[in-house]
């Protein structure tokens, strides 16, 4: 099974990113690119499945130069090629912008690998912006099927059955092979790189494509700021639990919270 | 589609069981306040079948008209299909919906068919000047970012209890009936629906809410959880390492991947703190955090924090709020 994996560069989502007050810019600097979580996720589901199915996984990126890293990393857990859809303000560009280029990259890389890909995975979202759209808008442009928020898909007879998650369960989805998934986070983690699956990764190469002519974006920022702090209140400790429960009950209904 | 004849807020209103969901009961009380202060109208859709009943309520809350369309089945591309036709047909010049997984589905695709842009996770949608600003979390919610779209209509996904709805018994309101042919456009096909959770859990609505966190240690612990939501007469929420860890069902998430709440009351107990967790329950009223670890950033946000064994407070908040209760 052929797949493409859809891969997005974010600041680490582990770090709470503030706003620089001179630049009234989100303080991006010294926090460690990473590779989008939930992509993470769908490149683990796509490696579990070339394990039972076989087939080769590609990883596409449209960004600037720092993104190689990020498919370097991509290479060590499982992915046989990389490209990167060479952008230097991929950040200005919306999910329909984002998505007109990676459907120009799947046909370039198609061409390039002469092979056509069975299934393409993006995340469900991005952690930093969490649009929740490029899949969706890659598959409406590319034509395919598309289910949003999967746990778990595998090919059966020809086409693609497909878990998705919902509020109050799950959905079984059948879709036409190929088509498009953005994947939520499994009941499983993303494989750790070893020394050696690093070794092979650094003496691949990142092959490089060019974007679409460019579209402009349908959203403009007119203002980013920070939301209204919470003050801490208090913080009550005590040798022993009955003091401090005792303590925070006279707070709380002092406070009318009872 | 040219700015000049749009006008007027098309919602969509999801239904479940014949029901509206609250998600888009309140976007329509929300646009009923833009709609009126713009002399515009707000134009309900609402796509299933035996929707007379829901036509109404949708009418109460804030729809001047309602456009009813027949269908058995959810199908995602159907649905897309049916509101893209009718925001060709009656021209809007912003369409809502909650940002639900069907929300959040379709929207996207709708503003592709219209060659717009579509914000998502919306918490404000303000008017200025005309155009619509939207108010949307980024970093997880560290960071607000306002937005305009300079297509025509805006679309945007609602987060949920981002507004608050207003049921008024005497509104009155138009319901049209629509037949929307589509083309059998799908190609993928849902075969299987399964609800897997036993009882609802109405966090976007509960006044108090208990939740536990990786702190409680194991699933027999996290019943203490269960307890002092129970005589807090409140619901039971929990981080992602909880439910990962099978303690509670996935329903009770709450976070940037579950449900975003706003209870007056939320206690977390064995909670870090976490970004995606906390921009799930900032809008709280009141925060009361019990975690063993004095520098855990949940106490940044915290009115009241207790520094202590959840293991050991927890079953003596229960039996002093038990008290208080009795009185
Ligand atoms: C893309 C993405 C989406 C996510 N979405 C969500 C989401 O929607 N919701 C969510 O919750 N998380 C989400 N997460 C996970 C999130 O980043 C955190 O990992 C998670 O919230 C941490 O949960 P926790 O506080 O229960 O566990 P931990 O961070 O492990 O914290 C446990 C806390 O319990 C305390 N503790 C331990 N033992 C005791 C004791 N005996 N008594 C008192 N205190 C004790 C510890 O001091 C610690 O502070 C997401 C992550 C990613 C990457
Ligand atoms: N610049 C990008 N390059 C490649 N894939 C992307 C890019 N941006 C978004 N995606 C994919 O689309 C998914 C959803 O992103 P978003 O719609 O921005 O929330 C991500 O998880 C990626 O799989």
């Amino acid at each position: 099974m052929e797949m493409l994996v859809c891969i997005k560069q974010v600041p680490d989502d582990s770090v709470e990113i503030s706003l620089d007050l001179g630049t009234k810019e989100p303080a991006l600097i010294g926090v460690t690119p990473v590779v989008n979580a939930f992509d993470t996720y769908a490149l683990e589901m796509a490696a579990r499945l070339k394990e039972t199915f076989g087939g080769e996984i590609t990883v596409v990126s449209v960004g600037n130069d720092e993104v190689k890293n990020s498919l370097k990393n991509c290479l060590a857990v499982g992915a046989d090629h990389a490209y990167l859809v060479k952008h230097e303000k991929s950040e200005s560009l919306d999910p329909c912008g984002i998505a007109n280029i990676l459907k120009k990259a799947v046909h370039d890389i198609e061409g390039e690998l002469e092979t056509k890909f069975d299934l393409i995975l993006c995340g469900k979202e991005s952690t930093d912006y969490a649009s929740s759209q490029v899949g969706l808008l890659l598959a409406s442009k590319l034509r395919l099927p598309v289910a949003t928020n999967i746990i778990k898909v595998e090919p059966m007879d020809g086409i693609m059955r497909i878990k998705q998650e919902t509020e109050e369960g799950y959905r079984s989805i059948e879709a036409k092979t190929p088509c498009v998934v953005t994947v939520q986070k499994p009941d499983y983690d993303p494989r750790y790189p070893t020394i050696k699956s690093k070794m092979a990764a650094r003496k691949k190469e990142i092959k490089e494509l060019s974007p679409s002519e460019e579209v402009s974006s349908m959203l403009e920022v007119i203002r980013v700021f920070e939301p209204a702090k919470r003050v801490a209140g208090i913080k009550l400790k005590a040798d022993n639990e009955q003091e401090v429960v005792a303590q925070a009950m006279s707070v709380m209904t002092a406070a009318k919270v009872f | 589609m040219s700015h000049s004849d749009a006008k007027n807020i098309m919602v969509y209103v999801e239904t479940v069981s014949d029901t509206p969901l609250n998600g888009g009961l309140e976007i329509l009380t929300k646009a009923h306040k833009l709609a009126a202060a713009r002399g515009e109208e707000v134009i309900a859709v609402l796509i299933g079948s035996n929707l007379e009943h829901a036509a109404n309520t949708a009418i109460m809350a804030g729809a001047d008209k309602v456009i009813l369309v027949t269908k058995d089945n959810y199908e995602m591309e159907v649905y897309e299909a049916i509101l893209t036709r009718l925001a060709e047909k009656y021209k809007p010049s912003l369409i809502l919906s909650a940002g639900t997984l069907v929300g959040k589905d379709i929207l996207p695709l709708v503003a592709g068919n219209l060659t717009t842009g579509c914000a998502v996770d919306v918490m404000e949608i303000t008017d200025k000047d005309g155009n619509f600003v939207f108010t949307c979390p980024v970093y997880g919610g560290t960071v607000l970012n306002d937005l305009v779209i300079k297509g025509t209509p805006a679309v945007a996904a609602v987060r949920s209890g981002a507004f608050e709805k207003e049921l008024v018994v005497e509104r009155t309101g138009e319901i049209i009936k629509e037949q929307v042919g589509v083309e059998n456009t799908v190609r993928a096909k849902i075969v299987e629906v399964v609800n897997e959770m036993a009882e609802t859990v109405n966090l976007e609505e509960a006044q108090v809410i208990v939740s536990g966190g990786r702190g409680m240690g194991n699933k027999e612990n996290f019943r203490l959880v269960e307890e002092l939501a129970l005589a807090c007469h409140g619901v039971v929420g929990a981080t992602r390492p909880a439910i990962e860890a099978e303690w509670v069902p996935r329903s009770h998430q709450v976070g940037q991947s579950g449900k975003i709440v706003a209870p007056k009351l939320y206690i977390a107990c064995g909670i870090s703190g976490a970004t995606q967790h906390v921009s799930g329950m900032i809008g709280s009223g009141y925060i009361v955090a019990v975690n063993k670890d004095e520098d855990a950033p949940i106490f940044d946000i915290a009115d009241v924090g207790i520094v202590g064994d959840v293991v050991k407070v927890v079953p003596l908040l229960i039996e002093e709020i038990k008290k208080i209760q009795s009185l």
